[in-house]
């Protein structure tokens, strides 16, 4: 139940996004999920007495990057600052993090929503160090600190987004844009994209209302759930004469629903200081360079230009732009001189299906884009028929062969020489009188299974257009 | 600098203030604070403040790992520990 | 160097064994110790891979209790600390076992560098070793203490206000400041990271350069470190104008006629002497303290009971376990000055005094600019006292912090700072200190040379030098 006519809802996010590195942000442990728990630590990032951050370069970059393809203003020079506050997964009892000169500002991510392009603004994006983690285990908690350190790039947008839907398209299109730079794998299962929102509604027109923070949102169905419930909720209580409570809620997931986490009057204070162990960083040409070597072309341009120029479907473009190593694949096939809607149908339909049968990505697999272009090449020449086509991909997946050695080898290539169809057809219809009978008297019915038994005298090899016509000559 | 301000500044030090104590910290803390208030007698708009010195280059570290061989040596140092896992009272 | 010889012999197989009870004697009244365990500190560096050749080489040292050494406990002179056990050394301390140094121990200082007496120290109490009844100075007072005394021919503190240079001048020995970002601070526990560094305490000059020049390097664990070739000194160390300190500085009397002397010295040595004044002076204390606090508020905030250090022995939650270890752990003085760090940090309060005292900061920069593009050095006092008796004769904490005025400049600036000692007045050491440009500390080391030669320097009457190399200052 929404009152779309009477108020707006605002929606703005910040969404954490680890980046993949070898080593942490500030030591040279590894960055990496899973392990057993308090193995990658050290000195540093388990907060010892006299220990102090080394700043990892590549984290700076991959920020940096990510903050470039959000169209931020880049800064020439950014601070890391202390986020003081006591948790007891944040060794330091303070985040070394960005607050007054943030690594990028004033940029924007285009979404679409029901086919139209909209654009959010992001107000900045910064770079920070995760915390640790805790299972809660009856009356103790257990702390496992290998994720301390983990470079954590936080993006911060306006509050333009309206709907939950919007927020979780939002997100599909950031960890489409993170992944095709390579800087982070995006899962939000893995806890390698998190995501806080606030949300207001208010009487239409009259601009921001009280602002709510929702937090916990583990995965995009929830951001999606959370965000229309805390619009309903927040609706209702404006359509009862009420006011919103400023507080933050937690999505809780077993009743679908936001619930008080704590309220804002004992609000923190975080008392913010530039971290006096880390210079300021400032870019240099050569950096900015580096950057630019990086930075590709971006998934929804992409998949706009899929469309566009290379007259695929719209639900094609989506299937092969999700993953840059799929779409560059599928054009890595078409410079082979095959055609783009062809390879996208084959792509997404039988190609896809064996790769999902083989757990293979297309890149990795023995179907490489000169294999995929030449198979197309042979059905082209007329040299194997559609069917024989899936049979011999079958066979590059199995045996890890060229389709024209395959074809060769096996015998598959197309028989469409008239005199030896003759000869198989002329035998079929000896073979089965009392088919050929029924379709002289009007049935037509039995046509299919006499094309079937030539078919499969030929050993699946006739090309089926001229069978077809040469059973009509004989029975028309 | 009155009781109110002490007690919202011990707690987000997280230090404790035992009654005891409330007096005399306080009260050095107050005279500390009116000793700070010296510094008001500069004029200081138009300066730009320093938090770094000297420090003209950037200082980044290459992106490689080294293997933590340390990581069993800091567990040791833990006054509660649950298999590989630092133990404290639950969150509630 | 010839007189290095005995000092190596002290840790030699026969002479072990003597150098340990002497120590243990000496130290039963001077408590410059918390940790003394010379065989321990042997096996820091496989003795057997130690080339003779090597510029420390079997030569023992103390190091200040807030500075990391593998396999020794790293307490700060704190309950919080009192049995942790560092996994890692400091980048200075590697340094030093990498040209043969021996460390020996672990020094008292107030706890966690917060003081001026080494007796805000939980874990034991420093005194004088020319006056028992008298601190030692602090924060660094162990390590200067048990230079003073004669059991190590040098020692590592820290300074962050002072706290190598104020010691070192009440005990009568050198205390090097070095510039900021010369020396490491990794393995050094933070109090108040813009403003502190690791320094060298020594009776003897070539052991302060040689310290100094060991330890001294860019570090990759340290971001805040400069490479010091970057920084050539255009002088080459040469210094021949002196600006002095003038104007009312509130001296006692036997800090006061030191200065005069030391002024005279200079210009009888042919030195050019200008008389200046420092604008900022007066504001350098509430400005060093409020940064200072303000830092350390976050630097101690990682102390909770959780990974290390003290816990208490039963707690409901979380937020009671981290409130009960450190109030349990942490001393007066240090509540106090997290108290003072957090409040000047408070948003509506950081605009006025933190905020402030950075820009306060760099006028005291803009200061020091302008003397040094007029002399090659600075003079100016230590500290306005001798060393102070323990207790309610002392000073009280508020006058000592008032009286870090002269040195928390060279902490504010980031300088090169050298307490040198001049001579004895009243039974008591008396020194001056030099500053010099960021990254000229050997204009530091010449002045103390030639000034020594003019200088009589006395040794502490209970503490005679124990061994060859430490007699023969005049
Ligand atoms: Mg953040
Ligand atoms: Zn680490």
């Amino acid at each position: 139940m929404r009152y779309p006519t009477k108020y707006d809802s605002f929606v703005g996010l910040e969404i954490h996004v680890q980046l993949t590195t070898e080593s942490k942000i500030f030591c040279g442990c590894r960055n990496r999920f899973g392990d057993e728990p308090n193995t990658n630590v050290c000195p540093v990032c388990m907060g010892l007495p006299g220990s102090l951050p080394s700043l990892n370069q590549e984290a700076m970059s991959k920020a940096y990057l990510v903050a470039k393809a959000l169209h931020c203003d880049l800064a020439d020079t950014c601070l890391f600052e202390r986020k003081n506050y006591f948790y007891p997964d944040l060794p330091k009892n303070y985040q070394i993090s960005q607050f007054a000169k943030p690594l990028g500002t004033n940029g924007w991510i285009d979404i679409v929503v029901d086919g139209v392009t909209k654009r959010v603004r992001i107000h900045e994006c910064h770079l920070e160090e995760d915390a640790g983690k805790m299972i809660h285990a009856g009356d103790m908690s257990l702390v496992d600190y290998n994720r301390t350190g983990t470079p954590l790039l936080e993006i911060v947008t306006e509050p333009d987004l309206n709907l939950g839907e919007e927020a979780e398209i939002l997100i599909h299109e950031l960890r489409r844009i993170v992944r095709y730079l390579g800087v982070s794998d995006g899962n939000m299962d893995e806890g390698s994209m998190r995501c806080d929102a606030n949300v207001s509604v208010n009487t239409k027109g009259a601009g921001l209302g009280r602002k709510v923070e929702v937090k916990n949102l583990n995965s995009s169905r929830f951001v999606r759930l959370s965000l229309n419930y805390e619009i309903d909720r927040q609706t209702e209580i404006l359509e009862d004469g009420g006011t919103v409570v400023q507080e933050t809620r937690l999505w809780n997931e077993n009743r679908d629903q936001t619930i008080v986490m704590r309220s804002k009057e004992n609000a923190n204070d975080y008392r913010y200081f530039p971290e006096p162990d880390l210079p300021p960083f400032r870019t240099t040409p050569e950096f900015l360079a580096d950057l630019e070597t990086r930075i590709v072309e971006l998934p929804l341009d992409r998949r706009v230009r899929l469309v566009s120029t290379l007259g695929i479907s719209q639900t094609q473009a989506e299937v092969i732009g999700e993953e840059k190593a799929n779409a560059d694949y599928f054009e890595k096939v078409l410079e082979y001189g095959a055609d783009g809607p062809t390879v996208a149908t084959w792509m997404t339909g039988d190609v896809q299906k064996l790769l999902n049968r083989t757990g293979q990505s297309a890149a990795e697999s023995p179907l490489t884009p000169e294999r995929f272009a030449e198979l197309l090449t042979l059905m082209a020449e007329g040299k194997i028929h559609g069917k024989i086509a899936k049979t011999i991909l079958e066979l590059v997946f199995e045996k890890n062969k060229n389709p024209r050695v395959i074809m060769a080898e096996q015998g598959l290539e197309q028989m469409n020489d008239s005199g030896e169809l003759a000869k198989l057809v002329s035998q079929v219809l000896v073979d089965n009188p009392v088919a050929v009978e029924q379709i002289k008297a009007g049935d037509t019915k039995p046509m299919g299974f006499l094309m079937g038994q030539v078919m499969k005298a030929s050993g699946g090899r006739a090309e089926p257009g001229m069978v077809q016509k040469m059973l009509k000559e004989h029975l028309g | 600098m009155d009781i109110a301000e002490l007690y919202t500044t011990a707690e987000l030090a997280q230090i404790k203030l035992e009654d005891s104590e409330v007096e005399s910290l306080g009260g050095e803390v107050s005279q500390m604070v009116a000793y700070f208030k010296k510094m008001m007698e500069v004029s200081v708009d138009a300066l730009e403040p320093t938090t770094h010195a000297f420090i003209k280059k950037n200082r980044l570290r290459p992106d490689t790992f080294h293997p933590s061989t340390l990581a069993d040596d800091i567990l040791e140092q833990s006054p509660d520990l649950e298999d590989r896992f630092i133990c404290i009272p639950n969150v509630l | 160097m010839t007189q290095q010889i005995n000092w190596k012999e002290t840790l030699a197989d026969g002479g072990q064994k003597a150098y340990i009870a002497e120590v243990k004697k000496r130290d039963a009244l001077v408590g410059s110790f918390l940790e003394f365990d010379p065989p321990r500190g042997k096996m820091a560096r496989p003795q057997a891979e130690v080339q003779t050749t090597e510029e420390l080489a079997g030569i023992p040292f103390a190091i200040k209790d807030n500075i990391a050494l593998r396999n020794f406990k790293l307490t700060c002179g704190s309950k919080m600390l009192a049995h942790f056990v560092s996994p890692y050394s400091a980048t200075a301390v590697e340094k030093i076992l990498a040209a043969g140094g021996i460390p020996v121990g672990k020094t008292n200082m107030d706890e966690f560098g917060m003081g001026s007496s080494t007796d805000t120290s939980a874990l034991g109490t420093t005194s004088n070793p020319w006056d028992l009844t008298k601190v030692a100075g602090g924060s660094s007072g162990g390590s200067a203490a048990a230079v003073a005394a004669g059991l190590v021919p040098f020692a590592l503190g820290t300074d962050t206000g002072g706290s190598v240079r104020q010691p070192a001048n009440f005990c009568g020995v050198y205390g090097l400041k070095p510039t900021y970002g010369a020396v490491s601070r990794y393995g050094l526990v933070a109090y108040a990271s813009s403003l502190e560094t690791i320094g060298v305490v020594a009776r003897e000059i070539p052991y302060l350069e040689k310290v100094f020049n060991t330890i001294r390097d860019q570090d990759e664990k340290d971001n805040t470190t400069a490479d010091w070739r970057d920084f050539s000194d255009p002088k080459e160390g040469e210094v021949t104008k002196i600006g002095v300190l003038t104007g009312s500085l509130g001296l006692d009397p036997g800090v006061a006629e030191a200065y005069a002397q030391v002024r005279q010295e200079l210009l009888a040595l042919g030195y050019e002497i200008v008389e200046m004044q420092l604008p900022m002076l007066d504001y350098a204390v509430p400005a060093y303290y409020t940064i200072a606090t303000a830092e350390a508020s976050a630097n101690l905030a990682r102390f909770n009971g959780i990974r290390y250090g003290h816990r208490p022995v039963y707690s409901e939650n979380p937020e009671e376990l981290v409130q009960k270890s450190r109030d349990e752990g942490f001393g007066a003085e240090v509540k106090l000055r997290i108290l003072l760090g957090t409040y000047v940090l408070r948003s509506g309060f950081q605009d006025q005094f933190y905020l402030r005292a950075q820009k306060i900061r760099t006028a005291l920069v803009r200061d020091f600019d302008k003397v040094f593009s007029q002399v090659d050095g600075f003079l100016l006092p230590v500290f306005p006292t001798q060393a102070f008796s323990h207790g309610d004769g002392g000073l009280d904490p508020f006058q000592q912090k008032v009286a870090d005025k002269f040195t928390t400049t060279a902490n504010l600036t980031g300088l090169p700072a050298l307490a040198i000692p001049t001579g004895v007045s009243g039974g008591l050491p008396t020194g001056v200190q030099f500053m010099a440009p960021a990254f000229c500390e050997d204009r530091l080391f010449g002045l103390a040379r030639r000034l020594k030669s003019n200088l009589t320097l006395g040794e502490p009457p209970e503490f005679p030098a124990l061994y060859a190399g430490q007699e023969g200052r005049s």
